[in-house]
């Protein structure tokens, strides 16, 4: 046991004090930090003027006056709508515009056409920018006009007219009927669902990283050790499964210092007044996070952690030039890279029979099935299962690990293959 | 009770044998030579008394008890390829190795220091190995073989590489040691520092014990077949003697290869008619001429 610590000890004290890992955590937390405070920065450069479309006068005077009048009465549009006088021809017409766009005067402008026959013009907004979102403000306000044009004649109350033009509220709230074990429960607004989303976001890509990264520094440790022989002399000094674990704990201790460090310099960004400000602003509430999600998170972290660290250990045991590592990890690195593509499409179909089925292989289900409590509500015992099979595998994948990691280290030359890794593991006697 | 006893230790990797029936006992205070060409099967000679593979038929005992964990914090070893942490400072890795077989942070900081004074490198505490030259680093690495004061050494080409000042402080060191009364076994192609070295040797060739015993009594097995002879003036007429086989001019003298130890008598009385004779001696084969008949003449 004592034995165990000091290998632990010795991996986290040589990989903490590195300047590597100093700096990269420093740089990363500088990244951090510039990307949660990026939507402040953005909102100080940009203005509040709202977007200028410009439109000639004579155009179809009747209706582009209203719609002026509709942009300049309604708050926060975003849009104002300026006009020019009649150059004379089309041509000039929309040459003045373009010189306005280009003095920046203008974002856009409307082209009123007429069709021969039809009472009401179609409306061309042209612009560099491709802007559906205002197409979206004008297409409304277009639609307004129309109703008021028609209207006019049908003698309504005012009344009436309130009613008439008042906006229908629609919202969503997402459901479940199970009640099972996801984070969905009584129904969530689209507010909650953003913040679980992004949740479970951040949460697979600190999986993928710490798996990836932790994976490949345990692999490559090993391969090191081996490649400079220090291996022989611990090899007589410790069990090799002593020393595989006790490098894949030292390994999670550092990934979940760094990560802790992330943590912190992220809820110290957020809390900055000014962007706590833009969080009650948009309605995000952290409190609001499900404290399970968050065990969940944990559970899943560890046992993806675990299947892969003894992965990458068994791999780099068999390697003994840093040089081949890089071919050797190949399959493990697709496998967690394909876990987290599926998580990643799985955002938006998070009901998906493959997405389903996916959550229940284990090297996927770390991602997978995470995602699924995040953004569905699988049944308890689907959730249950799928951790059962991955803690089977965790035994099973490390079982097998050690066996290979024993003979691994003793192997030397040419990258063993698995008829002459099982003969090697017959004649050690394992 | 020899702390070491190897009996009839067999190893098989699948239907190659390794190393085929070999005995050894060492006894404290004794080094042990294990000597033999390159894939003769000494390593794994040595990786079986260290525990690392089991052999598959035979056994190992150490002060009489079987192989258990408990048995490496008492064993030191210094393998054939060098192997430290390039990037690690040395009192780290020398520390951690000594920890890792059972001795306490303190101890094996007290004992890091004494031996660097004794290697008079007491700068090197806080260096990082790859800072080191290769001379220096196998100092480091012997020193991590012996940290933890262990009874059993285990040191394979314990010289190799070093050059001849650094040659005499590690075999001084071991000599110490074994004076010290710590049992080693010892592996080697350099026999000169066998002849020095050891009481007993075996000689494996080709995975078997070809040759066994004590230096001396191996020595008596072989025939005495070469005169040295030293004199003032000229010598001829050597190759006309009885039973002289070869005579080779020296630049101090001649050295006369004989078919038995009878014809030497002969070569004195004729040296000395010719003029004086200022050395006469009648060679012991070496270990290195041993080693070359024993295995070489299996080779043919």
């Amino acid at each position: 046991m004592s034995n165990f610590k000091n290998v632990v000890a010795f991996t986290l004290s040589n990989k903490v004090r590195a300047k590597s890992f100093v700096i990269t955590t420093l740089i990363i937390a500088i990244i951090l930090s510039v990307v949660v405070n990026l939507p402040y920065i953005i909102s100080q450069f940009s203005s509040d003027e709202p977007d200028k479309l410009g439109f000639i006068e004579s155009n179809v005077p009747q209706v582009s006056a209203e719609l002026k009048d509709y942009f300049d009465t309604q708050e926060n549009s975003g849009i104002k709508l300026v006009s020019y006088p009649d150059a004379g021809s089309p041509d000039a017409n929309e040459k003045a515009l373009k010189d306005a766009m280009e003095a920046g005067e203008i974002k856009g402008y409307l082209d009123y056409v007429q069709p021969e026959g039809a009472a009401f013009p179609n409306v061309v907004i042209k612009s560099e920018d491709l802007l559906d979102s205002m197409s979206g403000a004008v297409s409304t306000g277009l639609q307004q006009i129309k109703m008021e044009m028609v209207l006019q004649d049908a003698q309504l109350t005012d009344a009436q007219r309130e009613m008439l033009f008042a906006p229908v509220d629609v919202s969503t709230v997402q459901i479940s009927t199970t009640g099972g074990a996801g984070s969905v429960g009584d129904g969530k607004t689209p507010e909650e669902r953003g913040l679980a989303m992004g949740l479970v976001y951040a949460l697979i890509i600190v999986l993928f990283m710490g798996v990836m990264i932790s994976g490949q520094l345990i692999a490559s440790e090993i391969t090191a050790e081996k490649s400079s022989r220090v291996m022989e002399v611990l090899v007589t000094s410790v069990s090799p499964l002593t020393q595989m674990f006790g490098k894949i704990i030292g390994m999670l201790l550092v990934g979940l210092i760094q990560i802790g460090v992330y943590v912190v310099v992220f809820l110290i960004n957020l809390g900055l007044p000014h962007n706590s400000e833009m969080l009650s602003e948009m309605n995000i509430d952290l409190s609001a996070i499900d404290p399970m999600l968050l065990v969940y998170a944990a559970i899943f972290y560890f046992a993806g952690y675990f299947l892969y660290a003894t992965l990458f250990a068994a791999v780099g045991s068999i390697v003994s030039r840093t040089e081949d590592l890089g071919q050797a990890v190949m399959p493990i690195t697709f496998l967690s890279l394909a876990g987290f593509y599926i998580a990643i499409f799985g955002m938006t179909t998070p009901n998906a029979t493959f997405i389903e089925v996916s959550s229940f292989i284990p090297f996927f289900s770390p991602f997978i099935m995470f995602l699924r409590i995040g953004l569905s509500d699988p049944a308890l015992w689907e959730v249950l299962l799928s951790i059962g099979i991955l803690f089977g595998s965790i035994f099973l994948f490390g079982w097998l690990s050690a066996r290979i990691y024993r003979t691994g280290v003793l192997m030397y030359g040419k990258r063993p293959s698995f008829k002459e890794l099982r003969k090697a593991m017959k004649a050690y006697k394992l | 009770m020899n702390p070491l006893v190897v009996d009839k230790v067999v190893k098989q990797y699948g239907d190659k044998t390794a190393v085929n029936g070999i005995s050894l006992e060492v006894g404290q205070g004794e080094i042990y030579g294990l000597l033999g060409a390159n894939g003769a099967g000494k390593t794994t000679t040595m990786r079986m008394v260290l525990g690392l593979i089991y052999p598959d038929g035979g056994s190992i005992h150490y002060n009489g008890k079987p192989y258990s964990k408990e048995q490496l914090r008492n064993m030191g070893y210094l393998p054939e390829e060098r192997g430290l942490y390039p990037k690690v400072k040395i009192k780290d890795q020398i520390i951690y190795l000594a920890q890792l077989r059972g001795m306490d942070r303190k101890t094996a900081d007290r004992n890091l220091k004494i031996w660097l004074e004794k290697f008079n490198v007491p700068e090197y505490y806080d260096k990082k190995v790859e800072e080191l030259s290769k001379g220096n680093q196998q100092k480091i690495q012997f020193i991590a073989a012996v940290i933890h004061e262990p009874q059993i050494l285990i040191l394979d080409e314990a010289f190799s590489g070093l050059d001849p000042v650094n040659v005499e402080l590690l075999k001084t060191t071991v000599k110490e040691l074994r004076d010290a009364g710590k049992t080693i076994l010892f592996s080697t192609h350099r026999m000169e520092h066998v002849e020095e070295l050891c009481r007993n040797i075996t000689i494996l060739h080709r995975s078997n014990p070809v040759l066994q015993g004590s230096i001396k009594e191996i020595k008596k097995q072989f025939p005495k077949e070469r005169v040295m002879v030293g004199i003032d003036g000229t010598l001829t007429g050597l190759d006309k003697l009885p039973g002289v086989k070869q005579v080779i001019q020296h630049e101090n003298g001649f050295e006369v290869k004989i078919e038995n130890a009878g014809a030497a008598q002969g070569i004195l009385a004729h040296a000395m008619s010719q003029g004086e004779v200022t050395r006469f001696e009648v060679m012991e084969p070496t270990l290195n001429e041993i080693f070359i008949r024993s295995v070489g003449e299996k080779i043919e």
